[in-house]
C-alpha cells in the first residue's frame, strides 16, 4: 500500500468505531468532534508533509525490511543519520502543529522492542523478534499509526506489581490460551491513543521475580474488543465547544490523553512479544524512555519555535520589540530552545548500533536532554508571558468582540500598535495563552515535565552512567592525590622570586 | 578451532572510559596461552587500521557504550572482530575484569 493521504488516514480513524467516552458520555463521531478533531489534524499532519516533496528528505526513510519509502515514524534507525533526521522531524512537525502530534510515542515502542526482543531471543531461546519484524512490516507497509502504550496507573508506588491489593492497575496477563493471552488493566496518560490504529502495550517498570503476568508486551488493534478510551481533559477544552476559534488560540490543532482501558482483551500470540521474561522489562523501559527522552529534543523546541515567535509578534503588536530587554529575553528564549535541540542532536550523533542491527540514542545524552527539557519550557513559556503582557488572561471573550454595542469599546481599549487590527492582536496573545496556560500547555508544560518519565527518573539514570569514578581519577590525577609530597622543596613565594 | 596468529586492536580515543583499555590490551598481549597477542595499536579514523589488514583478529576496544572504535556498533558483522564497548563485549554486558577473557574465548570460537 502507498503512503496515505491525509484525508485516508482521518476517514481509516473514522473507520475505526472506537470505544470513547468524554465528560460522561460515549462519543460516535469523534472525528468530528471539536475537542477531538484537532489532535487528529496533528497526527493527519505526519500524512500530509510526507506526501510533500520539500519535506520528504526528513518525513520518509528507506524500509530496511522492503526496500521500500516509507513514513519515517513506522521506521526502524539504521543509522546515526536516521537518528538525527528523527529530531529534525519532530522538530518540524512541532513547528507546523504548535502541539504534541502524538506519533512520536509509537515510534520510539517500535525501535525499543526490536532490540529487546531480539536480545531475549537470544538470550531464552524464544521467538518473539521474528513475529515482531512481521508486525514492524505490517505496520510499514499499511503506513498506520501505533501508540506506544508503557504507563500503568500502578496504584501503591511502594508495592510491586504482584503485591498490588488490585492487581488491575497494572496491565497483565489473566489467562493463558493455546492460542494466545488475555489482558486486563489500564494504561494511564495514552498520548494520541484515540487516533491510532494500533496499540502496542509495553511493561512500565523493571520487574522481578512474582511479576511474570506483568511482564508483558504485545501489540493489538485500537479497536479490539475490550478496550475502551476515556478522554483527558485539558485546561481551556471547552472553548472548542463555542463555535468560533479566536478563544482556542490554536484553533486547528492540539494534544490528546486518554485512560486507556483493557477489559479482557485477547491478544493471538503472534502479536505478543514478552511475556513473563521479568528480566527484560527494566531494558525495555529504558530504552524506550531514552528514544522518548531524545524525541522531545526535538518537538518541544518546534513547539518553542512557535511560541519565541508569538512572543515576538506580540512585542511587535505592542510597540516595544525594539526595547532592548524584550530583545535580550528573545535571546535568552532561543538560547533555551537551541540548547534542547544540541542535546537531541547530539544523543542522536552519538548513537550505536545495537546487536539486533537497529541505532539507538545514547542514553546519557538522551536523559541530559530531557532534563532540560523539564525545566526550559517553563522559563521559555515564563518569558513568553513576560514580553506578552497581562493582557493575555484578562482579555474579554470573542462574544464581547463580536458583540454590536460592547464589540466596538473592546476595539477601541485593546488597540495596540497603529497598523494592527485589534483582533489579530487578540488571536496571537490567545496563542501565547493556548502555549502557556492552554490546552497546548498539556504538551509543552507538563509533558515536558512528567512526559518520558519525570525528572527524577532522568537523574537516576544520569547518576548510573555519568561515569563518575574516571572524573574522581582525573581530578587526582590533576591534584596530585596520592603522590609523595616533596615538603623539603618548598619556598616562601618571596624566596622563590628572589631565585 | 586454533586461535588466531595476530591481534589487531583499534582503539577509540578514550574521553570518557569507563574501563582501562590499556589494562585490557595489556592482558591480551600477555597472554600466551591464546597466542593471540596484539601486533599493534591504532585510533579508529586512522587510514591504517595499524595492522588490521595484516592481522587475523581485531579487537576494536572503546572506553564506554559509544562504541567510537569500531564506528558506533556494539557488535560486528565481519568474522574475527570483537567488539568492547565499556563493560560491553559484543553489545553483552560483561563485568571489565572478564572482558580480556571473553574476548579470548570469543577468538578461540
Amino acid at each position: 500500500m502507498p503512503l496515505r493521504t491525509r484525508e485516508e488516514f482521518i476517514q481509516s480513524i473514522a473507520d475505526l468505531d472506537l470505544q470513547i467516552y468524554m465528560f460522561g458520555e460515549k462519543i460516535d463521531d469523534y472525528v468530528d468532534h471539536p475537542v477531538i478533531r484537532p489532535s487528529l489534524n496533528c497526527i493527519a499532519m505526519t500524512y500530509e508533509l510526507a506526501q510533500q516533496p520539500e519535506y520528504q528528505d526528513i518525513m520518509l526513510a528507506t524500509s530496511h525490511l522492503t526496500g521500500n519509502k516509507i513514513n519515517r515514524f513506522t521506521h526502524i534507525h539504521q543509522s546515526t543519520e536516521d537518528l538525527i533526521k528523527k529530531v529534525k522531524m519532530l522538530r518540524l512537525l512541532g513547528q507546523k502543529t504548535g502541539s504534541c502530534f502524538q506519533r512520536c510515542v509509537g515510534m520510539d515502542a517500535l525501535n525499543a522492542l526490536w532490540s529487546v526482543t531480539y536480545e531475549c531471543d537470544e538470550a531464552k531461546g524464544t521467538d518473539y523478534h521474528e513475529r515482531f519484524t512481521r508486525y514492524v512490516q505490517y505496520l510499514q507497509e499499511n503506513d498506520l499509526v501505533a501508540d506506544g502504550a508503557m504507563t500503568d496507573p500502578k496504584g501503591d508506588r511502594s508495592l510491586p506489581p504482584h503485591q498490588q491489593p488490585d492487581p488491575d492497575v497494572y496491565v497483565h496477563v489473566v489467562e493463558r490460551r493455546d492460542d494466545g493471552i488475555v489482558v486486563r488493566g489500564a494504561k494511564a496518560h495514552q498520548t494520541g491513543a484515540c487516533n491510532s490504529h494500533e496499540v502496542v502495550v509495553m511493561p512500565t517498570i523493571a520487574m522481578r521475580e512474582g511479576d511474570e503476568d506483568f511482564a508483558v508486551s504485545f501489540a493489538c488493534p485500537a479497536n479490539a474488543d475490550g478496550i475502551y478510551y476515556i478522554y483527558g481533559r485539558q485546561s481551556c477544552d471547552t472553548r472548542k465547544l463555542e463555535g468560533n476559534d479566536l478563544d482556542i488560540g490554536n484553533a486547528n490543532y492540539g494534544g490528546q490523553e486518554a485512560l486507556m482501558v483493557f477489559d479482557d482483551v485477547f491478544i493471538p500470540w503472534e502479536h505478543v512479544f514478552l511475556c513473563g521474561e521479568v528480566e527484560f522489562a527494566s531494558p525495555l523501559v529504558e530504552r524506550f524512555a531514552g528514544y522518548h527522552r531524545s524525541s522531545y529534543g526535538g518537538c518541544k523546541v518546534g513547539v518553542g519555535d512557535v511560541l519565541i515567535g508569538a512572543a515576538s509578534v506580540a512585542a511587535e503588536m505592542n510597540g516595544v520589540a525594539k526595547a532592548s530587554h524584550i530583545k535580550d529575553k528573545v535571546v535568552e528564549m532561543t538560547h533555551l530552545n537551541e540548547t534542547m535541540f544540541a542535546c537531541g542532536i547530539a544523543c542522536s550523533a552519538e548513537g550505536v548500533r545495537m546487536p539486533a542491527g537497529n541505532y539507538q540514542i545514547d542514553l546519557l545524552l538522551a536523559n541530559i536532554t530531557k532534563q532540560n527539557v523539564t525545566r526550559f519550557p517553563y522559563e521559555i513559556a515564563r518569558l513568553a508571558e513576560d514580553i506578552a503582557g497581562g493582557l493575555m488572561v484578562t482579555m474579554p471573550s470573542a462574544q464581547d468582540l463580536a458583540d454590536e454595542k460592547i464589540g466596538p469599546i473592546v476595539e477601541k481599549y485593546l488597540t495596540g500598535q497603529c497598523d494592527t487590527p485589534t483582533i489579530d492582536r487578540m488571536r496571537i496573545l490567545r496563542l501565547v495563552e493556548n502555549l502557556t496556560l492552554g490546552t497546548a500547555a498539556v504538551g509543552y508544560r507538563t509533558e515536558s515535565m512528567h512526559g518520558a518519565g519525570s525528572p527524577q527518573a532522568q537523574r537516576i539514570m544520569i547518576a548510573r552512567q555519568s561515569n563518575l569514578d574516571h572524573k574522581k581519577e582525573l581530578a587526582k590525577a590533576l591534584a596530585g592525590v596520592g603522590t609523595p609530597w616533596q615538603k623539603e622543596k618548598l619556598k616562601t613565594p618571596a624566596a622563590s622570586a628572589d631565585a | 578451532m586454533k586461535p588466531p596468529a595476530s591481534l589487531s586492536v583499534v582503539y577509540c580515543g578514550g574521553c570518557n572510559p569507563q574501563i582501562d583499555r590499556g589494562a585490557v590490551a595489556a592482558e591480551l598481549a600477555g597472554d600466551k596461552a591464546s597466542g593471540a597477542a596484539p601486533a599493534g595499536g591504532a585510533t579508529a579514523g586512522d587510514g591504517d587500521a595499524g595492522g588490521a589488514a595484516e592481522a587475523s583478529a581485531t579487537v576494536y576496544l572503546s572506553g564506554c557504550a559509544r562504541a567510537c572504535a569500531s564506528g558506533h556498533r556494539l557488535t560486528s558483522d565481519e568474522p574475527g572482530e570483537v567488539v568492547v564497548a565499556g563493560e560491553l563485549v559484543d553489545g553483552r554486558t560483561t563485568p571489565a575484569h572478564d572482558i580480556a577473557a571473553t574476548i579470548r574465548q570469543k577468538l578461540k570460537e
